[in-house]
């Protein structure tokens, strides 16, 4: 039987993982957060690094992989990768401070760069990766969904899905522009000054044309009704996996477990 | 309106229809933007844009959401960039407040305007780097950065001096083609955007005729 519009456009995931609902991901995503400062503030052997972090670092993995996207999730990791690895290298070899402990012709590793290095690009290896894993497997549907069922304005949900649409419709037409402008003699490749040049003739029109178009879009949003004051409908319905309550509850027992160990480690000092 | 009667501003009445239609517009162009500039591999960002041009127009509050919705949504593919968004929020709130007081309308107004918008987003950028990234960020100028601080220079100085440059510079070429765009936008769409009566052509002779 052919599906009618309305069940054509709703979600149906099977991982139970990936169809939690976005706000759970997101109370997940900021008790992890939690317990990495929390392990950062670890600090082993006699140069006092937190290498708890390291380890604690495959959880991000393992969460890719029990949603079930974990080749995809791993490739938009590359640019937090990147960010890491070069935060970790100039620590390494550029902070000064403390003693050495590795020296090579002009490579030196101080106490206090590790350090530094390790923590830092941990961090953001961990909190980042956690976002995402909650951003990967929820799409923006989902997002502006759950904006609104959280009590926000229909407006704020409406911006949000309408920025998305924007960004594809003026990558498209920036190209357009760009390849007009390019067949009309405007020069996008050489040195400097041409490349510079061939940037104003293309973002002018793309600006100005958003903003008359604008108009038209306030027009055929309130011939929708859309500023209506009363309740409204929906074709897109969000739905929970039934597993919230799990992972949620397994979550806060980690923290636990984290700020427990934490001040164990206290005392016995 | 005539000149000295000022125009009372309400954030209820910035958020109008347009002003929301405005911002989707505005976090494009940043995109758009910031992709053009790698595209034609310019040594700046240029991803302010979008957010100038609708505090221009629209005054901080709305020229802050776009910054923040900016950065929100870049962030879903780099969640680096939500370290950054009080940054952009601030780009946002610093240029409405000078299109406000219509700063932008004479030279020497958006020169003073520009190099204080630069200065606030090099102060606003610097704690986050220096404290959560340590210095770098992985673009282009992190690179000279990362030199000066291998020369011995401190961090901060070594960061705002590098980075400032490069910043006050991303301002003025934001500003320009905001002016641009504007003065090719016609009266009748620039007035009902709550800060566009600044940039109405032939401000005087108009307010002759309704007076």
């Amino acid at each position: 039987m052919e599906k009618t519009f309305t069940e054509k456009i709703q979600i149906n995931k099977r991982n139970k993982i990936a169809g939690l609902y976005p706000a759970t991901k997101l109370q997940i995503v900021i008790l992890f957060s939690i317990s990495t400062l929390i392990i950062n503030s670890i600090k082993l052997t006699d140069a006092k690094l937190a290498l708890l972090l390291i380890p604690w670092f495959a959880l991000v993995p393992f969460m890719f992989a029990i949603t079930g996207e974990f080749k995809k999730s791993m490739k938009s990791m590359k640019p937090i990768f990147v960010v890491a690895i070069f935060i970790i290298a100039v620590q390494t070899f550029i902070v000064s401070g403390g003693q050495t402990l590795w020296h090579w012709h002009f490579l030196s590793i101080r106490e206090k760069g590790l350090q530094t290095a390790i923590s830092l690009g941990f961090l953001v290896l961990n909190i980042a990766g956690m976002f995402t894993w909650m951003l990967q497997s929820t799409s923006t549907k989902e997002i502006s969904r759950c904006f609104e069922e959280s009590g926000m304005n229909f407006k704020v949900a409406y911006i949000f899905t309408s920025s998305l649409e924007m960004i594809k419709v003026f990558s498209k037409r920036s190209q357009t522009i760009l390849d007009a402008q390019r067949s009309r003699g405007v020069e996008t490749e050489g040195n400097l000054k041409v490349r510079a040049k061939a940037f104003f003739p293309t973002i002018v029109p793309l600006i100005l044309g958003g903003i008359i178009g604008s108009e038209d879009r306030v027009l055929t949003l309130e011939a929708r009704g859309f500023s209506i004051k009363g309740e409204h409908t929906h074709l897109f319905d969000l739905k929970k996996s039934g597993y919230e309550r799990r992972m949620l509850v397994v979550s806060i027992i980690i923290t636990l477990l984290i700020i427990a160990g934490r001040i164990s480690l206290w005392r016995m000092k | 309106m005539t000149k000295n009667e000022r125009k009372q501003f309400s954030i209820k009445e910035d958020f109008s229809m347009l002003a929301l239609l405005i911002i989707p517009v505005g976090v494009a162009v940043n995109f758009v933007g910031g992709q053009l500039a790698s595209l034609l591999r310019l040594p700046l960002y240029l991803d302010t844009i979008g957010t100038i041009f609708v505090a221009m127009l629209c005054g901080p509050w709305v020229g802050a959401i776009t910054g923040l919705l900016t950065n929100i949504l870049t962030g879903i593919a780099n969640p680096v960039n939500f370290a950054f968004i009080p940054v952009a929020i601030i780009a946002g709130l610093v240029t409405g407040a000078f299109a406000r007081h219509d700063y932008f309308s004479v030279w020497w107004k958006w020169l003073i305007a520009m190099v204080v918008m630069g200065a606030a987003s090099i102060l606003s950028a610097a704690p986050i780097v220096v404290l959560m990234f340590g210095g770098v960020t992985g673009s282009g100028a992190s690179l000279i950065t990362a030199t000066f601080m291998a020369a011995g220079a401190n961090i901060w100085g070594a960061f705002i001096g590098t980075e400032g440059l490069f910043n006050v510079l991303d301002r003025i070429i934001s500003v320009l083609i905001c002016l641009a765009v504007i003065k090719v936008i016609p009266n009748r769409n620039l007035i009902k955007f709550s800060c566009g009566m600044f940039y109405v052509k032939d401000r005087e002779e108009i307010a002759e005729v309704t007076e």
